[in-house]
């Protein structure tokens, strides 16, 4: 059965790129552009992966991942950072993230992530 | 003058960063032109992504490039060609500054500065002016393949005023 992915991110640049290596390899891909629309997709789609990118609008990606480890224990997220976002990665990995992946994305950094979480 | 070698010593990180981000974007590492200084008051690329900067060092730092040249770095970036250049190659313009303003501070934060970035805002038209009040800028140009990449930085450490202490 192919896989669902959530990918949230305000930039509608980095959407298109996860997306391009994501679909190719046969991951369902749905998209939210903020922390709250990725908690309310969650809930609608239940995803086997979420990538959550952490500085946006409305609702940022630290408090959306709280959000959706509270309302869902078994919810596994990667995190995507910019360079020099160190303290909020450390705190989004106790907080229940599995991964984080740094941009620029290397298409084979992110397909490794997928793979070694969900397959 | 002290604002201007406060903001060519805060230089070197953005050249880095933008080096390190080519390479891995593009596959290519850019060719540095000679540095120039701007007044006040700068006279707009037709792209430019507009990022401001906060925390121990204050300003703003530019991305500035011709239409065409926008056209093909959002093309590189996003693997196929732009014909209009709509709002995901502005987003794309955008990512590439967001990624070496966040490249950048991370190396200025070894220092000890802590900076935090505003996110970018993409302004088109060549002859727009933009004010930077009294931080005069410094202008790098970079040759990259798909052409020529300015990156403007008008940077300036904010100084804690210390009382005057005299000795008794």
């Amino acid at each position: 059965m192919q896989k669902k992915i959530l990918v949230t991110d305000d930039a509608m640049f980095m959407r298109v790129i996860l997306k391009g290596i994501l679909i190719p390899e046969k991951y369902s891909v749905v998209e939210a552009c903020n922390g709250q629309e990725a908690v309310d997709q969650y809930a609608a789609h239940k995803p086997d992966l979420v990538f959550m990118d952490i500085t946006m609008p409305v609702m940022d990606g630290l408090t959306a991942l709280k959000t959706i480890k509270d309302q869902h224990p078994e919810a596994c997220l990667v995190m995507c950072t910019a360079m020099g976002q160190q303290n909020m990665v450390i705190e989004a990995i106790k907080s229940g993230a599995k991964d984080f992946i740094v941009k620029p994305f290397q298409p084979e950094r992110v397909l490794e992530c997928v793979k070694k979480l969900i397959g | 003058m002290e604002n201007e070698n406060v903001s060519v010593k805060l230089i070197n990180p953005f050249v880095a960063a933008s080096y390190s981000v080519c390479s891995m974007m593009f596959g290519q590492a850019p060719e540095r032109q000679p540095l120039s200084v701007m007044p006040q008051s700068i006279t707009s690329h037709q792209v430019n992504a507009v990022v401001g900067v906060t925390g121990n060092i204050k300003g703003h730092v530019i991305l500035g490039m011709s239409l065409p040249t926008a056209d093909r770095i959002a093309s590189a970036m996003i693997g196929a060609p732009i014909k209009v250049f709509d709002h995901l190659a502005s987003s794309a313009i955008a990512e590439l500054a967001n990624m070496v303003c966040g490249n950048a501070l991370l190396q200025i934060s070894e220092n000890g500065d802590i900076c935090d970035l505003t996110p970018p805002t993409i302004i088109r038209g060549s002859k727009v002016q933009i004010s930077t009040l009294a931080i005069p800028a410094i202008v790098v140009p970079l040759k990259l393949s798909m052409g020529e990449l300015y990156i403007i930085v008008g940077l300036r450490h904010e100084k804690a005023v210390a009382p005057l202490q005299r000795a008794a």
